[in-house]
């Protein structure tokens, strides 16, 4: 059975170190099979979470002028690590 | 172009906020809405043939009612998920028991047996403004664990905010609550320990709850908490109630599930409740278990708002100066730096630790 979304976002960071939104988000849709725009929102929406709960860092922004927004370069954290091994996904 | 990118950083984390004490105002209005259906489902039948000096079958009566109630919620909440398209991620979460959901089914124990019981007894055995006064204090109990346990930061803004919104809950029930105590009797002492056991119950749920929501999704983890509670009460609870008692409880739920009217406030209370407990969860995750709790504590002005509303008498005087003190409490929260709210925890961020 897969992971769970955010379980797979942490996956996933974990094993890229360092990442920008769009390309993480990319990779969990065609994982998942989703497409359109309320499966970009939620995946960012995860993101936004886990940056919220100091599991993974905002490394750097800059904003995306092909489609006027603001992307994030992400980090696991030492926080994030740890909560992935309490938590099995590691 | 870098101000103009920092510039959009700050509207980025302002959203974010917003939307967390938004999620955090609907959990407030829909608690308080819940309290209309579920006061007027003890006047329907066959509640309200159940004598009051019943306690016994009081509380059998309350394991049924929660228990179906807990159903009807696990149904709107599927709904609300396979609209959402979420049913898979709450499947594959659910099955991670042993790492991962086993935090929604403690979670379930702290909000659904503990606070609703406790809730219960300090409505019985003291009364119901003792048992709502008892209940405000809930997110400082939520704050300290998750200060202590996951040092979820709160600031001294928050920490204020917290504090104006409580004293203008006790504000609005206080003068109730001090008449209820001068109240004597020899089972008094389980009503204190009922209201003590609400407050800690739905504080502890939070921070549980949010122990688990940090590597899964709020809607999904709402679905678990409730799928553990109705398992717990359905295989465990009632089924030993009815062997080791002689309390009715199948003809409590049959009668209930056979009477319209009461199935109607159930249905009316459960999807109050849904939403209230999914905007609870969001908000959990957007601006941290102290501040989603503080303002879900408004429900006691939106209760005195949505009671005055249908019974069509106005609340007492103090009500305003309650509402006052609650309203510049939530604004003392909202005024926090949006920054300071995008990063909920005080952790080292060590950034591709290897």
């Amino acid at each position: 059975m897969k992971l769970h979304h955010k379980g797979y976002m942490l996956v996933l960071l974990e094993r890229k170190q360092l990442a920008w939104d769009d390309v993480l988000i990319g990779e969990a849709m065609q994982e998942y099979q989703l497409s359109g725009r309320y499966w970009l929102n939620h995946f960012r929406i995860i993101l936004d979470e886990l940056a919220s709960a100091g599991l993974i860092s905002r490394e750097d922004h800059r904003l995306d002028n092909r489609t006027d927004r603001l992307i994030f370069q992400y980090a696991l954290s030492g926080f994030g690590r740890q909560r992935m091994q309490d938590t099995g996904l590691l | 172009m870098s101000s103009y990118s920092d510039y959009a950083l700050q509207q980025h984390f302002v959203r974010h906020q917003r939307w967390g004490f938004r999620w955090a105002l609907w959990t407030a209005v829909l608690w308080g809405a819940w309290y209309i259906p579920g006061t007027a489902l003890w006047y329907e039948y066959p509640y309200n043939s159940i004598s009051p000096d019943n306690q016994g079958q009081r509380l059998v009566a309350t394991a049924v009612m929660t228990w179906i109630h807990a159903l009807a919620v696990f149904v709107f909440l599927a709904v609300w998920n396979g609209s959402l398209g979420k049913l898979r991620d709450y499947g594959r979460t659910l099955v991670r028991f042993r790492k991962i959901s086993k935090w929604y089914a403690l979670a379930s124990l702290f909000g659904g047996p503990m606070a609703i019981f406790g809730s219960y007894m300090a409505m019985g055995f003291v009364g119901p403004v003792f048992a709502a006064v008892t209940s405000l204090f809930y997110p400082v109990v939520g704050a300290v664990i998750a200060r202590l346990w996951y040092q979820e930061k709160i600031s001294a803004q928050a920490a204020l905010g917290m504090a104006i919104i409580i004293m203008g809950g006790v504000v609005i029930y206080g003068p109730g609550f001090f008449g209820e105590l001068g109240d004597d009797g020899s089972y008094v002492w389980l009503g204190y320990l009922g209201g003590i056991l609400s407050a800690i119950g739905w504080g502890a749920e939070g921070a549980v709850a949010s122990r688990a929501m940090d590597v899964t999704d709020p809607d999904v983890g709402i679905q678990c908490r409730f799928s553990f509670e109705i398992l717990f009460w359905g295989l465990l609870v009632l089924p030993a109630v009815m062997v080791l008692t002689d309390q009715p409880v199948w003809f409590l739920l049959k009668e209930t599930l056979l009477t319209p009217v009461a199935m109607t406030w159930m249905l009316l209370a459960s999807v109050c409740h849904a939403f209230c407990y999914t905007a609870f969860y969001k908000s959990f995750s957007l601006i941290g278990v102290s501040r989603g709790e503080a303002i879900g504590n408004l429900y006691g002005v939106f209760a005195v708002i949505f009671v005055a509303l249908v019974t069509l008498e106005l609340p007492e005087w103090y009500f305003l100066l309650g509402l006052a003190l609650t309203i510049i409490g939530s604004f003392v929260m909202f005024r926090e730096p949006a920054e300071a709210v995008a990063q909920l925890r005080s952790v080292t961020e060590t950034p591709g630790a290897g």
